[in-house]
């Protein structure tokens, strides 16, 4: 009998822990479920073509688009992506490959950490500090630049991360059929874990097309078309910001629209990298 | 002549007939950090000869074996000491390049290692280091290669579809295929059945033996009836050194140490 009271308490304190585990992931669950739900009502109504075909609109005008928002996002993301994927890749590749255990790689990998959850206000300021006061203006090249410090430690993370996933027997094996050891990373350690690589350039991009304050303090934003890459520049995160607190109604709309427009394109790169990762364990 | 001066450094004891040495090993001694991994190994791996390594796990067999193609030279903090003689140049020279050594001694490993690329890609990658080949020429040496091995009649119409998709057995096939397509003078091989069923173990050891005709091997087994299968020479090592060393049939039948009995016959390791 004894045996019989300690089980059904075990069983007990199982279907209340469960119960517990259950409602903390519904309270999570709910908020992002509410966020989308809104979005969705809301921008939803105000997505059209003239969203991609027309220019953000002088205020109280109704109709007007976000081209030149979503063409300076665009720009500025993928400026990043080319400065901040290269450094990261190289980074990372040093950390997995030959730092290891140094102590130069630990301090590295530490500062990098550091890097990794800085508040990104902090990152606008020091490239407002650097950049945009020497030149003396805001600029998309400085957009750009304070992109590209948010891509640096996310893309080093994953690489080495992604890297020391692939197990040391197949570098060995590249190894002793005489290849040195540029070509094992090369053609074997990157091909490896070719799936995980481009996941992580993947999150990074996700994660910089949202930024606002980094590019509140470097690119600013631009309520014309411009292509002029030394100008201040517009883009999706900062009009948003500056639509949505306005007290005119077509600038809210366009603001729901944008940030609709915006958690779309995350969400589809998040699902494209699960897939690809996914993918990349099946084989 | 470079093999004269070998025996003249071989102590007399662990020596076989220095002739047909492919490989000496002399005075070997091995640190992994401050742990004394060998000490003082001597011995002699006879060309197109197979000679087996038997021995408790951490007896220094499979370190032997990495000492032969300075595979521990990636990582820090492992070194050897003394001398190991390739057809009479010390590989562990200074002056040896270990890439060129280790497109000369092939090695497989316990675990089945294919990359993450074809079948074809997989033979291809060690012939392209060193060698630069037309189409044709480079198919016919994959081919060959997988012929060698015994897996071609198994993959001839799959050439193009990622190694990792093979069995176990099938992508051992194929790292020993990738191993000799570089015609390597020496083969190690590191335990490379540990990890197959009987019927995959049954072809290597098949594979092996044809193999021995071309190449110098020496093999890594825990498995005391392959030794006796397919080697012609066994050495039994012991905490880093080596206990025995003589002709498979008299190591397992009449061996000189009580040790080497304990363990051939099962009473301890």
């Amino acid at each position: 009998m004894q045996h019989n009271t300690l089980y059904l308490r075990r069983r007990i304190i199982n279907t209340v822990m469960m119960g517990l585990s259950l409602a903390a992931t519904l309270i999570g669950l709910v908020w992002l479920l509410l966020i989308l739900g809104m979005l969705v009502v809301k921008g939803g109504s105000a997505l059209n073509l003239a969203l991609f075909t027309q220019m953000t609109p002088p205020p109280g005008s109704a109709d007007g688009g976000l081209l030149n928002a979503i063409f300076g996002s665009l720009a500025m993301s993928l400026m990043a992506m080319l400065i901040g994927l290269p450094v990261g890749l190289l980074a990372g590749t040093w950390l997995a490959e030959y730092g290891r255990k140094q102590p130069l790689a630990e301090l590295v990998r530490f500062v990098n950490d550091v890097l990794l959850s800085a508040p990104s206000i902090i990152i606008g300021l020091f490239i407002y500090e650097v950049l945009v006061m020497r030149m003396g203006h805001f600029s998309a090249w400085a957009g750009a630049c304070a992109l590209a410090v948010i891509v640096v430690p996310v893309v080093v993370r994953t690489t080495e991360d992604m890297l020391r996933l692939v197990p040391d027997t197949i570098r060995e094996a590249a190894a002793a059929l005489g290849a040195p050891r540029w070509k094992v990373i090369t053609l074997i350690s990157y091909r490896a874990a070719r799936s995980g690589l481009v996941t992580g350039g993947l999150l990074a991009f996700a994660r910089i097309s949202g930024e606002t304050a980094p590019l509140l303090f470097t690119a600013l934003n631009n309520q014309f078309w411009s292509t002029d890459l030394n100008a201040p520049l517009a883009n999706l995160p900062v009009t948003i910001f500056q639509f949505a607190l306005s007290p005119y109604e077509g600038w809210q709309q366009l603001a729901w629209a944008g940030s609709l427009l915006i958690t779309i394109v995350i969400l589809a790169l998040n699902i494209l990298a699960r897939v690809l990762s996914a993918g990349g364990k099946g084989k | 002549m470079m093999q004269q001066t070998s025996l003249q450094m071989a102590p007399p004891a662990m020596a076989t007939d220095a002739t047909s040495a492919k490989v000496s090993i002399r005075r070997l001694n091995f640190h992994y950090g401050s742990f004394h991994a060998l000490r003082d190994i001597n011995l002699d791996l006879r060309e197109r000869e197979v000679t087996a390594f038997i021995g408790a796990s951490g007896s220094g067999k499979s370190t032997l074996l990495r000492v032969l193609n300075r595979i521990y030279d990636l990582y820090p903090g492992q070194r050897a000491e003394g001398e190991v003689l390739l057809d009479g140049q010390n590989i562990l020279s200074p002056r040896q390049d270990p890439n060129l050594l280790r497109a000369r001694v092939g090695m497989v490993f316990q675990k089945p290692t294919p990359f993450p690329m074809t079948i074809h890609d997989n033979i291809a990658f060690g012939i392209k280091l060193y060698e630069r080949l037309g189409r044709t020429e480079l198919e016919a040496r994959v081919e060959q290669a997988l012929r060698d091995a015994a897996l071609w009649d198994e993959v001839k119409d799959k050439l193009q579809q990622s190694g990792l998709s093979l069995s176990g057995g099938q992508q051992q096939r194929l790292c020993i295929a990738r191993a000799i397509a570089t015609r390597p003078a020496v083969l190690l091989l590191d335990e490379p059945t540990s990890a197959l069923d009987p019927i995959s173990t049954a072809k290597c050891e098949e594979l092996i033996d044809q193999l021995k005709d071309r190449y110098t091997i020496a093999i890594v087994t825990h498995n005391m009836q392959q030794a006796t299968r397919i080697s012609d020479w066994t050495a039994f090592m012991h905490l880093g050194e080596l206990v025995e060393f003589g002709d498979t049939e008299q190591v397992f039948t009449r061996p000189r140490e009580s040790r080497t009995e304990d363990y051939v016959t099962g009473r301890f390791g």
